[in-house]
């Protein structure tokens, strides 16, 4: 298993710096140091597999960030994958070594929050957003044997945009189950999830798809992100071909319910992958809407650095084919500490302590694989 | 050729597609407005938005040098962005209708849609014009029939048209129809 990288760019400050050696990077294919292993769903041989964390992709449509706490992680990393192996369903793996600890620290307590949730509130009922996530992190200082994470996360949850990657001083942990780009030829596809529901013994599918759909609050929530990203498929796409294929259904998973739409389109002449990324990344679905003074609202809010949390990670193949999801329900474990990031959206008619725990929630499936 | 001006809105491209089925659209943002393509446009269009109409003033100097010259069209924060202009007050409202499908009804036999008729509509709006409003020329054609609030106005005698709804939005039913009434007035 032996994954050589393309570039990781880590000292890169200036924006401009930034987006020029990520075109080089996008464009140039040779010079490969050395890299330990890399691991993600490789499909086919010929292919470059890629991160992109969120400052990079807010730098990327002209968002500028404001000072924050930072732990320096790289903003966008780039391999050149050489070996593809098939994973079976059932992983096993037999762990030696794992300091873990699942002591977390959460960076926004509950009265913050909700301090900070009744002025983006207010945002809403003056039109500034429409809905916005706020993301709060648990974090805590352990040494973790990535594969043994990853094997014990997909016996519970085999989200379809699952990776992993283990680097020298890094690896992420992830089960993310949505996807953002799906590019083969012209045709193009994003598939955003608003709205997740756990499984019980009484809640089968066709329960979960009438509780979505009396749930006016995850309803609107929905509706926004679907005319959002039909937007942004049609930055690039040809005039009437973007087409939403698949309204509002509800996916089965191990542990959840998932309410997802589909929506296709076909590409305008002359569209290159970085005119894609640009009008799709960050992903709407983690941000909230509309796009651009959202950002600006949640980086003059947010202290800490997103870093991989509502990035990408994905692959571009040679032929120009590239498929991304967006990076949730992850680990980042970096110099030994591990962070999770979760985010839940305000819109009008949501309640603080409510996204609070929802939070919560989100976060424990990922915190319990530390104990 | 239709100008679309557009206020930073993630649903502006919606709009774009939705007019180029019916004409050549060019789209630029209010903040890089490209005189030679506005001078050239047979209509202007006012995009959707966030914020407040009195947060853009470029494009109330724009409405307001081609009222009554060119048609002019506005939807959902264009629509506030012409009414501010013409002097209404652009209010908060209780109920926030953001990814709403609403009913609503052509109210006025000044219309170009026959009285009485109804659409569903998708909504994104924080704020609302404050009623009773009343300046020369200018109808409210439809209202929600929930709410009351206005949906549209029209102004046939200058061709200038506003939706406080989004034609272009998935949750509108028959959409392109609306907008092709209105370009052909």
């Amino acid at each position: 298993m032996d994954i050589r990288k393309l570039a990781i760019e880590s000292q890169i400050s200036q924006i401009n710096d930034l987006k020029e050696t990520y075109l080089k990077v996008l464009e140039q294919e040779s010079k490969t140091p050395n890299l330990k292993f890399g691991l993600g769903e490789l499909p086919l041989s010929e292919q470059k597999s890629n991160t992109y964390e969120y400052e990079l992709l807010n730098n990327l449509i002209n968002v500028k960030i404001p000072r924050q706490k930072n732990i320096n992680f790289p903003k966008g990393i780039f391999y050149k994958p050489e070996k593809i192996i098939n994973l079976s369903n059932n992983l096993k793996y037999k762990c030696t070594k794992n300091l873990r600890n699942s002591d977390f620290k959460i960076n926004i307590n509950k009265n913050a929050y909700t301090k900070i949730f009744d002025k983006f509130k207010k945002k809403i009922k003056s039109g500034e957003t429409y809905q916005i996530k706020i993301c709060t992190k648990y974090k805590t200082k352990s040494k973790i044997d990535p594969l043994d994470f990853f094997t014990r996360l997909s016996k519970t949850n085999l989200a379809p945009e699952a990776f992993m990657i283990k680097d020298k001083n890094y690896s992420i942990i992830s089960c993310s189950p949505e996807n953002l780009i799906n590019k083969k030829g012209s045709e193009i596809s994003t598939k955003p999830i608003a709205g997740t529901v756990k499984k019980t013994k009484s809640l089968n599918k066709i329960k979960a798809l009438n509780y979505f759909k009396k749930n006016i609050k995850e309803t609107k929530e929905h509706n926004m992100i679907v005319d959002m990203e039909r937007n942004d498929l049609s930055r690039v796409c040809k005039v009437g071909s973007v087409k939403l294929s698949k309204q509002k259904i509800v996916e089965e998973y191990k542990d959840l319910f998932h309410y997802v739409s589909l929506i296709k389109g076909k590409l305008k002449k002359n569209i290159k992958n970085i005119d894609i990324i640009k009008a799709m990344m960050p992903g709407g679905s983690v941000i909230g809407c509309p796009k651009i003074n959202t950002l600006n609202l949640l980086n003059k809010q947010e202290k800490e650095n997103r870093n991989i949390y509502t990035g990408s990670f994905g692959y571009i193949k040679f032929n120009g084919d590239m498929r991304f999801n967006i990076i949730i329900r992850s680990i980042l474990n970096f110099k030994n500490f591990s962070e999770i990031s979760v985010a839940s959206g305000v819109v009008v008619d949501s309640n603080s302590s409510h996204e609070f725990n929802e939070n919560f929630i989100k976060a424990k499936a990922l915190i319990d694989l530390f104990k | 050729m239709i100008y679309i001006i557009d206020h930073n809105d993630s649903f502006t491209y919606n709009v774009v597609h939705q007019f180029s089925l019916y004409d050549e659209v060019e789209c630029d943002n209010y903040n890089a407005i490209n005189e030679s393509k506005l001078k050239k446009a047979s209509v202007i269009i006012f995009s959707p938005g966030p914020g407040n109409p009195k947060n853009y003033p470029s494009s109330s100097k724009i409405y307001k040098k081609f009222k009554g010259k060119k048609k002019i069209i506005g939807i959902c924060l264009g629509f506030q962005q012409i009414l501010f202009c013409e002097g209404a007050k652009i209010v908060e409202q209780k109920k926030i209708y953001h990814g709403f499908q609403s009913n609503i009804q052509v109210v006025n036999n000044k219309s170009l849609f026959k009285k009485g008729k109804k659409f569903k509509v998708g909504r994104y709006h924080s704020l609302k014009l404050k009623e009773p409003f009343k300046i020369r020329n200018f109808e409210i054609t439809m209202r929600c029939l929930e709410s009351k609030a206005a949906m549209a106005f029209e102004n046939n005698k200058d061709k200038i048209y506003g939706f406080q709804f989004h034609p272009e939005s998935f949750l509108t039913i028959n959409g392109n129809l609306l907008i092709k009434k209105i370009l052909s007035a």
